[in-house]
């Protein structure tokens, strides 16, 4: 059984990891980041210069955004820097899963700040995106302000 | 002509523009309780006036770009690191801008680095970074 304790820049330590639960990429799942982002290109759902359909490239990175909420009760955040490195193309039907690693913390101007490491892959374990993001935390019983 | 060939340095690539719509925020995030994306309540409590849009909204907007710039060798072999400065709101409207600033020999084609940023109405730039990937 998975505890979930509030994360707290105290409680977090570099070096420990996060691991995603698999998904499924549906059509469905393309067909409504499609309508979020309002990109509607033709190889999203039609055939592309790779067979079939491919998603967009930053279809999983809430996978990987989210990788802290598989161990914490996240109180409130921003995200700060996002990096990818698209390395094969994600398509329906991949069941796909991403794997994170703390590798720095630090404060700056009184703002709490985490940098996590992270690896999207196949079942196959092919690796399909990896990069790193900085996430702001907002501690519970303050407000953001400055922004 | 190749699209190697028909990249300059300096070349503005076209805009897009994106109305950031509460209902495709929604579908972005995922409607949750005391979610500063979703919980428009709750977003003021924690100093913002109103809902904000995910930054990575913005990554998806330069992918775009990217994609129809570069079509596969963006889709595999691209990379994009960008900065969110400023918070982006539901109800603005971000233009999604990019200038290629460099192109050099990567194995048997070209990789482009594009400088990449998006702005809202107010002309404030909300998220800059680069963006790169491949042609033939």
């Amino acid at each position: 059984m998975t505890e979930f304790p509030k994360l707290t820049y105290d409680a977090l330590t570099v070096g420990e990891e996060f691991v995603s639960d698999t998904h499924l990429v549906t059509p469905e799942d393309v067909e409504a980041y499609a309508f979020a982002v309002d990109d509607h290109h033709p190889w999203h759902s039609e055939p592309s210069p790779f067979g079939g359909p491919v998603a967009h490239p930053t279809l999983m990175a809430n996978q990987a955004l989210s990788l802290r909420h598989s161990k914490y009760i996240v109180h409130a955040g921003l995200h700060a820097k996002m990096e990818f490195n698209f390395l094969e193309p994600v398509r329906p039907g991949m069941r796909v899963q991403t794997r994170g690693r703390v590798i720095d913390k630090y404060e700056r101007r009184g703002r709490q700040y985490m940098v996590t490491e992270y690896v999207t892959q196949d079942a196959q374990g092919t690796t399909l995106v990896r990069g790193q993001f900085t996430q702001m935390l907002i501690p519970e019983g303050t407000r953001h302000v400055g922004r | 002509m190749s699209v190697a060939e028909a990249v300059a340095v300096g070349q503005e690539l076209p805009s897009l523009a994106k109305e950031m719509t509460q209902r495709r925020i929604d579908v972005f995030s995922g409607v949750k309780p005391r979610s500063i994306h979703t919980d428009e309540d709750w977003a003021r409590q924690k100093g913002f006036r109103t809902t904000l849009a995910q930054g990575m909204m913005s990554t998806a907007y330069v992918s775009e770009m990217m994609t129809r710039l570069l079509g596969a060798g963006f889709v595999k072999g691209g990379t994009l690191s960008m900065s969110f400065i400023k918070p982006v709101y539901a109800g603005d409207r971000l233009t999604v801008h990019g200038v290629v600033r460099e192109t050099r020999p990567e194995g048997a084609g070209t990789r482009v680095v594009v400088e990449v940023w998006c702005q809202n109405q107010h002309g404030d730039k909300t998220a800059v970074g680069t963006a790169s990937g491949l042609t033939p």
